[in-house]
């Protein structure tokens, strides 16, 4: 081997330090920076002091979760189902879910407008069940927020546990049977476990995403639904308090990388 | 699992079916509503009528829009290819310190939530004067599209032997001519896919453009501003070109993979 390849990654480590890592650090630093005095905590402690920033974490928090839980109680089993599938239905299958992982959040956040209004399919479908007499109101509120996230970011769970999934060896599965094991005690004792570390990996993964959403709680909550990004959003564009908005920034950074840590660990044993 | 009840068979296949439809629904209905002669948003469309494409192409602020994010997409998803390809090669073949700490820096912008990364390119282009500039957005979106480009030829190079460029260079060739000439000739379906990845991943950035643009309006920005204020059909058809791309871009990226025998180790 030649060299020692510097040369090449050269171009790329002169950009990202210039145009990602310095203006990331130059916004840490207006953070714990007064103007004129030097370093202090202060955007920190007016952080805490307003309730309506504890409020918008709390709310941030909730619905992230929430998200997450229904993006694994559906993907799961759909990345399940879609392993047992041969091979035509499985092509079919998963290109079903890599389509809509390319196609805008812009236009899959839209859609639900038109799918959730109350003039929309479901509730028509569900006044024509009679399930329901007035229109139930999904929009503009925390379930359609949540309805859209768990939809843009289920492919981001699907894909990599069906990854795992269809590298257990069904031999495995075959010999537990023939050991006189249950379908039950097969999938909670076997797959289930073998499939954690992605799962778990996941799961951390969709969670980080949640907490850092922008454009679904902005169009589907009708601003009546502010997360994190929203209220940056509005310190930045609309009051502008800089600082404030970078004292959040680091804290949101902070938790992501510190989940990604997590996370990176988990994908890691997965991939293993 | 073969040996499982019927009745739980069927049960996941009904979860299944249904995760499914709950993904492209959106995508699903989107479609036939930009054809729609209705006003309102309903579904399914009264009529056929191409009056939301009539509007949307004869409406000189959407047209500028969308030339600005092609331009924007075919200068900034080239200089990532550039950028991103030299990079990975660097990575994948190099042996210097602080490699995995390069490479964690480099694919930083895909875990950085983009709120963040919005903040801080809005707070460093002001403080150098390229806030709302044509070269800052350019420069913001190689950043964010050099993970995309990475991750597909990352894969790519870490399948491709080493050895068929050790016999390059024990033949005398230089490392430029070996890359040249051995490396971009087998890797070329990668980096083709590579290319369309960061090219989509432009077109549809929005949350940073959002940030740093200015007085420039891309589709994805122009859409969103639209629809925060109020639902207009036109955005239908908006979103039905959007998605034709997508499938059009992903349609040639695995028919290109799939002729080099590549399709599985890139898309999951």
């Amino acid at each position: 081997m030649r060299g020692t390849g510097l040369g090449f990654i050269t171009p790329l480590l002169v950009v990202m330090v210039v145009a990602f890592d310095a203006p990331i650090v130059y916004m840490l630093g207006l953070a714990f920076w007064h103007k004129g005095q030097g370093p202090t905590l202060e955007h920190y402690q007016a952080l805490f002091a307003a309730p309506v920033y504890l409020r918008v974490l709390g709310n941030t928090m909730r619905i992230s979760l929430i998200a997450t839980i229904a993006n694994v109680a559906i993907g799961y089993p759909l990345a399940h189902w879609i392993r047992g599938l041969g091979g035509r239905g499985r092509a079919i299958a998963i290109a079903m879910v890599v389509l809509p992982f390319w196609v805008s959040i812009l236009v899959r956040t839209y859609a639900w407008i038109v799918v959730l209004g109350n003039a929309g399919l479901v509730n028509r479908f569900l006044q024509w069940t009679g399930l329901t007499d007035a229109p139930v109101s999904f929009l503009y509120n925390e379930l359609g927020v949540t309805i859209g996230m768990a939809n843009v970011l289920l492919p981001f769970l699907v894909l990599p546990l069906f990854a795992a999934m269809i590298r257990i060896d069904d031999r495995l599965l075959q010999a537990a049977a023939s050991l006189g094991a249950s379908p039950r005690t097969i999938f909670w004792k076997i797959y289930f476990p073998l499939t954690l570390p992605a799962l778990a990996a996941g799961t951390l993964l969709v969670f980080i995403l949640c907490l850092g959403f922008y454009v679904t709680p902005a169009i589907l909550g009708g601003g009546r639904v502010p997360m994190i990004s929203n209220l940056l959003d509005t310190l930045i564009n609309q009051m502008p308090r800089w600082e404030q908005a970078s004292a959040i920034s680091t804290i949101l950074l902070i938790v992501t990388l510190l989940i990604f840590a997590a996370y990176r660990r988990l994908d890691r044993r997965a991939a293993a | 699992m073969s040996t499982s009840s019927p009745w739980a068979r069927r049960a996941l296949a009904t979860v299944g079916v249904l995760g499914l439809v709950f993904l492209t629904v959106p995508i699903v209905i989107v479609v036939p509503m930009s054809f729609s002669s209705a006003k309102a948003l309903t579904f399914p469309p009264p009529g056929f009528s191409l009056r939301w494409y009539e509007t949307l192409f004869g409406n000189p602020r959407w047209m500028e829009a969308m030339s600005t994010s092609a331009i924007l997409a075919v200068i900034s998803s080239i200089s990532a290819l550039l950028l991103g390809g030299l990079a990975a090669y660097g990575l994948r073949r190099g042996a210097f310190r602080g490699r995995d700490w390069a490479e964690s820096n480099f694919m930083a912008p895909l875990i950085v939530p983009a709120i963040i990364t919005a903040i801080a390119l809005y707070l460093g282009l002001a403080k150098i004067g390229l806030l709302g500039t044509f070269l800052g957005l350019v420069v913001a979106h190689t950043v964010l599209n050099v993970p995309l480009v990475m991750m597909v030829l990352g894969v790519a190079i870490r399948s491709f032997d080493l050895r068929i460029e050790q016999v390059a260079w024990s033949l005398g060739a230089s490392w430029s001519y070996t890359v040249r000439k051995v490396v971009l000739p087998n890797l070329a379906p990668s980096v083709f896919a590579a290319w369309i990845f960061a090219f989509i991943g432009s077109f549809d950035e929005v949350i940073v453009t959002s940030f740093v643009a200015g007085k420039y309006d891309t589709v994805p920005k122009k859409m969103f501003n639209e629809l925060i204020l109020e639902v207009n059909p036109t955005i239908t058809a908006v979103a039905t070109l959007l998605i034709g791309l997508t499938v059009i871009a992903l349609a040639a990226v695995a028919f290109i993979l799939a002729r080099a025998g590549k399709l599985k180790p890139t898309i999951v």
